[in-house]
């Protein structure tokens, strides 16, 4: 091994130390864990495939499946495309930009329980200063299209839709990434299309988006590996899993009553191992499709820069 | 290469010192060291710091760790966790209602002997026999406990004499209840709102008659009052019996609350919880336990005061216990129980009563003015010993907490949005069956 070579071992070395002790092996832990009846008190008993076989009946576990896709399928495109829209609109030098930057970012510098105590109040279904905006205009109760607000505590779909919009503004990472992707874009390809006639609405589908497609990817797949997590802390502090009996219990909201209300730590286990799974595939997925696209030349490496 | 090993030698070693050194410091109490971990609101927190600092100024040199978790879940998230690390506190606070889950698996020390044991400041006899027989597992005293608490309909005096409506009175049964609720269901105007008559349609109702949540533990005294029972085996239940005829019943009578429109709807709830409402003088009656109180006390816009639980048949109503439990890791079991003789001897159980908080399991403290505190809010604080000989525990069985979970989803569907009864009673017993299956009972 040479110097160069050595020291980089060693530069390393902090992080694969942490990555191995602080999670691959309480993850491998957890694995074994899965196959246990384990409560942290007694001692641990072998089940086999009890736990995952219990998983396929219990109706918590199978609402919130289709919860946490649910909340995939409408959370992760909706953050990504307004967090590449402000990208966009506020990545040139303007007056009140700098401000504007601090605003999208403001949200994910809130502690999360501060944040989700934060929408309990907003969403609050009578006091609340949401629902009193919705009412601005109406009458009798209703909004000025004569409906009536969303009941976002109450109601299993409004609830719903109140964990995702609660996500919305906590982008402030991806919008950084893709705000710094942006600003690193060649000037040269906007003054080819200029000179060209692109319009503003082509300037984006045909260079701007094909450029920052790669980051754009990976944002997307961490966004993925993050949302069956992040739904945790609005679910636990704002409806608490309802309306009920599961309207908002996510995965990690099982996982965590049954490991830390119930003290069922091995089926808490079994949970994590469904969640893992159900991440990979939904990250294969997105792979292949990214990877289809790449060889059609939409994205990635396929996507050619204007003018090479 | 050579100088960059010696730096990152450097960093473990004094890394290891630093890390030894901490370590150190905290692994040196003092002989009398004892920690006890508690879960409550702030009041209840200071309480317990008020009693802690009283201990230690009692008994010179000793010193107790308080450690407070932020509910009663975060709690036994504790207890598990720190056992698990072998880092066990040496006392916790708990309900009976949760404790079936650390005395199934071993995790507690048994009381027994060291209350049999002669010359000891404690006796069995001191304490409310309904509040000790909650805390026995398997013939073994695992727990102390500190309080025997009930359900109560706390009220609002000043709505009652407002609207000329006749206070609650010992034996009134569910549906005087229901009327009287109805009689104080009241619009901004003070006009009552009958729900289902045209006149009421669309009128804001600005005082709801009563306040109560739905859950199993607020149906059981009702169901035990009309005759029924909620499990089949009170010491080894392996199922709700909630399709007898007296439990369907009152569980029909429950779920016609919303729909008679005495209970603020769960839209009205989620904005402000019952607790809140009756402080704020919008509901006129609340159902609730003892720990209620001492919020109350802070109300100074209206007279309140309590009133027992309605009844069926017979006067019935639901034990509500907390107990000091030790933990068989603990190292310092001795100072422990020193502590506990002070917590739970007449001076210490005066302190957590004049809180206002709790019904003291010690008798002789329960019938003093600490407790029954004339001149102070509840004046009829005696009902909460008067209804002791009616109190039922719900069962001991180590998957309780999951078996209110899951019935109180359930109930609160129904509540709210009206399921039929047959469907409920089979739901919950659908959702229960598997929990009760994997728990194991005290008997």
């Amino acid at each position: 091994m040479n110097r160069d070579r050595r020291q980089l071992v060693l530069m390393l070395m902090p992080y694969l130390v942490g990555l191995v002790v602080l999670v691959l092996l309480p993850a491998a832990a957890t694995m074994a864990m899965a196959f246990t009846e384990t409560d942290l008190i007694a001692t641990s008993r072998f089940l086999g495939a009890a736990n995952f076989v219990e998983l396929t009946t219990d109706p918590a576990v199978q609402a919130a499946v289709g919860n946490s896709l649910s909340y995939l399928m409408f959370s992760v495109p909706l953050r990504l495309v307004i967090a590449v829209g402000l990208a966009l609109l506020l990545h040139r030098r303007a007056r009140g930009s700098g401000t504007a930057r601090a605003a999208v970012l403001l949200p994910g510098a809130v502690p999360e329980l501060a944040y989700g105590l934060m929408w309990l109040w907003l969403l609050n279904p009578i006091q609340g200063p949401v629902n009193q905006f919705l009412l601005l205009g109406g009458e009798g109760g209703r909004t000025a299209l004569g409906t009536l607000p969303p009941q976002w505590l109450t109601d299993p779909e409004d609830a719903r839709a109140g964990i995702v919009l609660m996500s919305l503004f906590t982008i402030g990472e991806t919008f950084v990434i893709v705000l710094t992707a942006r600003l690193a874009l060649p000037p040269e390809a906007y003054e080819l299309a200029e000179l060209e006639g692109a319009r503003a609405g082509q300037v984006l589908r045909r260079v701007t988006l094909p450029l920052l497609a790669p980051v754009l990817a990976v944002l997307v797949l961490r966004d993925t590996l993050m949302s069956l997590q992040a739904s945790f802390v609005p679910t636990l502090v704002v409806t608490n899993g309802g309306p009920p009996p599961y309207a908002t219990t996510y995965l990690s909201l099982v996982l965590y009553q049954d490991a830390f209300e119930y003290l069922r730590y091995g089926y808490a286990a079994a949970v994590a191992a469904l969640m893992l799974g159900l991440t990979a595939v939904a990250v294969l997925i997105q792979w292949r499709l990214l990877r289809r696209w790449a060889s059609h030349g939409i994205v990635g490496a396929g996507a050619q820069r204007p003018g090479n | 290469m050579k100088r960059t090993l010696a730096l990152l030698s450097l960093v473990t070693v004094l890394a290891a010192t630093g890390v030894t050194a901490g370590c150190g410091a905290d692994a040196e109490p003092s002989a009398e060291a004892v920690s006890l971990l508690v879960a409550g609101t702030p009041d209840e927190l200071a309480a317990y710091r008020a009693l802690a600092a009283a201990y230690e100024q009692a008994y010179p040199g000793t010193s107790v760790d308080l450690i407070e978790a932020s509910s009663a879940k975060d709690l036994m998230t504790r207890v598990s966790t720190s056992i698990a690390g072998n880092a066990a506190p040496d006392l916790f606070l708990i309900n009976y209602r949760n404790f079936g889950q650390f005395a199934t698996k071993g995790a507690l020390a048994p009381m027994t002997a060291r209350l049999a044991a002669a010359g000891g400041s404690l006796h069995e006899q001191d304490f409310y026999p309904q509040a000790m027989g909650a805390f026995r597992w398997r013939g073994e005293q695992m727990c102390l406990p500190q309080n025997i608490s009930s359900l109560a309909v706390y009220y609002n005096r000043s709505l009652f004499t407002k609207y000329q409506v006749a206070e609650p009175v010992a034996g009134w049964h569910w549906n005087d209840m229901v009327a009287t609720a109805q009689a104080l269901t009241r619009d901004a105007g003070g006009q009552t709102v009958k729900a289902g008559e045209p006149e009421a349609a669309g009128v804001p109702v600005a005082v709801h008659g009563l306040g109560v949540t739905p859950e199993l533990i607020r149906l059981a005294p009702l169901i035990w009052s009309n005759g029924g029972d909620i499990v089949d085996d009170p010491a080894a239940p392996t199922r709700l019996t909630l399709d007898t005829p007296a439990a369907r019943q009152v569980i029909q009578d429950f779920l016609e609350l919303p729909k008679i429109g005495v209970v603020p709807s769960d839209v009205e709830v989620e904005t402000q919880d019952l607790e809140a409402r009756f402080a704020a003088g919008k509901l006129a009656m609340f159902v609730s336990s003892r720990r209620v109180t001492t919020a109350f006390r802070a109300i100074t816009g209206f007279e309140w005061d309590v009133a027992p639980l309605p009844q069926y048949r017979s006067p019935a109503n639901i034990l509500h216990s907390d107990a000091y439990c030790m933990t068989k890791a603990s190292t310092r079991q001795n100072a422990a129980w020193h502590f506990l003789e002070y917590a739970l001897s007449d001076p210490g159980a005066t302190l957590m009563a004049k809180t206002g908080r709790t019904v003291p399991s010690r008798t002789s403290v329960a019938t003093s003015s600490a407790f029954l505190s004339p001149g102070t809010s509840p004046a009829r604080s005696q009902i909460f010993l008067d209804t002791i000989p009616a109190l039922r525990p719900v069962p001991t069985i180590s998957t309780w907490p999951e078996i209110e979970d899951a019935t109180g989803k359930i109930l609160e569907n129904a509540f709210y949005h009206g399921d039929p009864l047959d469907k409920v009673i089979a739901d919950l017993d659908a959702a229960t069956r598997p929990i009760f299956q994997r728990g194991t009972a005290a008997r």
